[in-house]
């Protein structure tokens, strides 16, 4: 067998196995490692989780719950088919935020939004955006980790389908490069906890193209969950005062556990925390009530509401769809699937411009069901 | 090679120490099983005591806690509901142990199709890339598979107690002494802790205390509306009363055991056992939905979610058990996080016997013994021994001389003709539930690969 057409092995063990956690010294959090290096092994968990995510969403447009071409243009992993619950799952998370996201964009649809995703990933969310609504006035912004856009970047330059949704006339695509700017699309490599650190001698950093003035949704899908109570209430502080004026209409959305004191929630805290991934604000807001309260102290006061993904499943989806989606795979693991379920919620609050009137998220949002 | 006495052993003591046996052995193992399961009904009958467990999904390690918990085979009585495999991460041991067992011991062990036994399913959920994993081949996959077109579809327990012998153990820290019954009552429900502590004690009504059989016999320990619809004839469990002899107090009816639950295609027992069953488990019909259904507070029948299988209500129930003289029926299939969950007025309960299912749901697990009657001559009794003497006088674990009650069926057959029972609500068997959690992680040696997507992040 000549030497090329010999395998490399390597290639076919996905990244979990073949490097990044694995390769780390001190074993599974580790004894004797400091704090830096507990923080590093545990950040290094975290940029990893993306992947976890990217393959969810690939095994979900194989199987047809989900109509995403642009999922697998980003997985790095060979994709491996989830189980059914997990799918379901993935499903039921994704269509509801497209909902939400939806009734945003359709709201006064001539007047310019802005979409600020925090941890996006490998999130493809602006390029369906674009498929879906053509003529949006829609500034679209993503952050992370500079490991991570990195890596989308280079998805993005390798596929045509990709790229050809940017304007042509800006800011190229060089190789290598960790940030994208343009009038609709931007990618800011940062970590999000240098926005909390900022005081008046150390500004927080620019963000090219963050228009101060525009109605802004804020995305976070399982990402600030990831960090303290504090550093999240003075990132969002920093969007709501800094990056946005004061007046401006704004809006975040959270997709993250919930219920960590039962014995399912217990359960994910220390399988989780076997993989460093440790979940800071899930014992600090454990329940829907305890993420509108707050939704509500952060500033979003015209709106503050929350559904597990359970409720989310039997309301939000139509008989139709459940119908269609049902019919994909058997699924035997019902109870499983629920326990799933109610332990994730998707929560959404928002204020309007400082008139008092009405202003576009109340109107897209305030006939939104919540759980109750 | 062949499989069989020493090697068995070898084999026995090989799967326990959780080590997949070789190919070779497992198509001579998987070849004799056939050959004795072919020999059962659809429907085994089963004589109790015997402890009847749910769901185990290749957690062998909780499975080697089940045993500890609940005794070993031969010395305990096991009827295992089905759903061997797929999810965890050591299906084939699993259920080439228990394989094993079965063939080393027959009569002591008894294993029920569950809908997980069949092609299809493994090889979403896990067997199938774990026998390919652990051999390099799929071989052992489908020397199993075959298996499982031969494993029965139900079993039915005769000859169960109606109350039990109260446990002589401690109360569990965390119980008030207090709410426990006194040991003197008729102990119709018992549950405890791996540890073997009381946590909960249930007494029949006061009537049943008495020894006489007709105060028994009238006594009505259930209030469920019966539809009446009575045609009774033939053996026990076919719709006759399985009952013993009039002149024991142990009254109850036989227990169906059954994976999933009812079809709205079965009405009398006597039909599960007319099915084809030597076939993967189809997609639709009675043999599915008795692997796939689920009891729901419904009236009658629902659609189940599950794309398979039905759902039926607490009156599907209390007809099929009256029509068919049972007790109760016991199903596994559905996770409950306290391991078992009696529905209906105690008409039908689901033992689940994986604890914290999938490592990841935190529930504890279950089992449920019945104990025997004493209508069963040749066991071994407690105490006086009195007859009618509300049923107690069973020992766990004392159950040498199985299948020693050649004239049991008779009896059973004999009070049906007289018919004492029809129309009436039947005490269900006395029910000890031992509760348990999974076993320490350190024990189990996870494998370092560990499954990528556990939750959504």
């Amino acid at each position: 067998m000549a030497a090329k057409e010999i395998p490399d092995l390597r290639t076919l063990l996905g990244p979990r196995r073949g490097g990044g956690l694995r390769g780390r010294g001190g074993g599974r959090g580790g004894f004797g490692t400091s704090h830096e290096e507990k923080e590093a092994v545990r950040d290094s968990a975290v940029r990893g989780t993306d992947q976890d995510a990217a393959g969810s969403r690939v095994s979900c447009v194989e199987l047809g719950y989900l109509d995403d071409p642009y999922a697998e243009l980003f997985a790095t992993q060979a994709s491996t088919r989830r189980l059914p619950l997990l799918n379901r799952g993935t499903y039921v998370r994704t269509s509801a935020i497209d909902n939400l996201v939806d009734r945003f964009l359709t709201t006064s649809p001539t007047s310019p939004k802005q979409v600020i995703s925090l941890g996006a990933g490998t999130d493809t969310r602006f390029f369906r955006l674009k498929d879906k609504y053509p003529n949006a006035q829609l500034i679209y912004h993503e952050l992370d980790f500079s490991s991570n856009t990195t890596a989308k970047l280079h998805s993005i330059r390798k596929h045509s389908q990709l790229h050809q949704k940017l304007p042509t006339n800006t800011h190229p695509l060089s190789p290598q490069s960790d940030s994208y700017h343009s009038p609709i699309y931007n990618i800011h490599p940062l970590d999000l906890r240098s926005l909390a650190a900022s005081s008046s001698d150390t500004p927080p950093p620019n963000l090219p193209n963050l228009d101060p003035s525009v109605s802004t949704l804020i995305l976070s899908e399982m990402c600030l969950i990831y960090l303290q109570a504090s550093t999240v209430s003075s990132i969002l502080k920093t969007f709501l005062t800094h990056y946005l004026s004061p007046t401006t209409p704004a809006s975040l959305i959270l997709y993250e556990p919930i219920l960590p004191h039962d014995a399912f929630g217990r359960t994910m805290i220390s399988n989780l925390s076997t993989r460093n991934i440790v979940l800071p604000t899930l014992t600090a807001y454990p329940e829907l009530g305890d993420q509108r309260m707050r939704l509500k102290q952060c500033g979003f006061i015209d709106g503050y509401k929350g559904a597990d993904t359970r409720f989310i499943w039997r309301n939000w989806v139509s008989e139709e769809e459940k119908e269609r989606v049902a019919s994909l795979e058997m699924l035997d693991e019902l109870e499983e699937l629920e326990l799933l379920l109610r332990h994730y919620c998707v929560a959404w609050g928002w204020r309007d411009s400082a008139s008092g009137e009405k202003d576009v998220f109340s109107k897209a949002w305030e006939d939104t069901r919540e759980q109750v | 090679m062949s499989i069989g006495g020493s090697d068995l052993d070898r084999a026995i003591t090989q799967l326990r120490a959780c080590k997949p046996i070789p190919e070779n052995q497992v198509r001579e193992l998987c070849y004799k099983a056939r050959e004795l399961l072919i020999e059962e009904g659809n429907v085994v009958g089963v004589d109790a005591p015997v402890t009847i467990c749910g769901d185990i999904h290749g957690q062998f390690h909780d499975l080697m806690e089940l045993f500890r918990v609940g005794g070993d085979v031969p010395d305990t009585n096991y009827l295992f509901m089905g759903d061997f495999v797929d999810r965890g991460f050591y299906s084939l041991e699993s259920f080439l142990l228990l394989l094993c067992l079965k063939v080393r011991y027959p009569d002591r062990i008894t294993l029920i199709r569950g809908n997980h036994e069949s092609r299809q399913i493994t090889t979403v959920y896990g067997f199938y890339d774990e026998c390919l994993r652990k051999y390099g081949s799929v071989n052992v996959w489908r020397y199993c598979c075959e298996v499982f077109d031969f494993l029965a579809l139900g079993a039915l327990v005769t000859g169960a107690a109606t109350s039990l012998t109260p446990t002589d153990g401690p109360i569990a820290e965390s119980i008030q002494s207090m709410d426990i019954p006194d040991a003197d009552c008729d102990i119709e429900i018992e549950t405890l802790n791996a540890q073997g502590e009381i946590m909960y004690r249930y007494a029949r009504n006061s009537d049943s205390q008495s020894s006489a059989a007709s105060q028994a016999n009238s006594n009505a320990a259930s209030s469920s509306p019966i539809a009446p619809t009575p045609s009774n004839t033939g053996p026990a469990g076919t719709g006759a009363t399985s009952s013993a002899n009039g002149s024991s107090k142990s009254e109850t009816g036989a227990v169906l055991c059954v994976h999933g639950g009812l079809s709205p295609l079965i009405d009398t027992i006597d039909k599960i056992r007319l099915l084809d069953r030597k076939q993967e488990v189809p997609h639709e019909g009675a043999m599915c939905d008795l692997l796939w259904s689920d009891p729901d507070e419904i009236d009658g029948w629902g659609l189940s979610p599950r794309g398979a299988g039905f759902l039926f209500g607490a009156d599907i129930v209390k007809c099929f058990n009256h029509k068919n003289d049972l007790s109760l029926i016991a199903r596994a299939h559905q996770l409950v996080m306290e391991g078992f969950k009696e529905m209906f007025e105690s008409t039908i309960v689901t033992v689940w016997s994986a604890p914290n299912y999938c490592y990841r749901c935190g529930n504890v697990a279950a089992i449920l013994e019945l104990g025997e009657d004493g209508s069963n001559a040749g066991f071994v009794r407690r105490g006086n021994g009195e007859r009618g003497g509300g049923g107690r006088g069973w020992v766990l674990g004392s159950n040498d001389g199985p299948n020693a009650n050649g004239m049991s069926n008779e009896n059973r057959r004999l009070s049906s003709v007289l018919g004492d029972s029809m129309g009436r609500p039947r005490d269900g068997p006395g029910r000890r539930y031992r509760v348990f959690e999974a076993a320490p992680q350190d024990s189990r040696g996870m494998p370092a690969k560990k499954p990528v997507a556990d939750y959504f992040l």
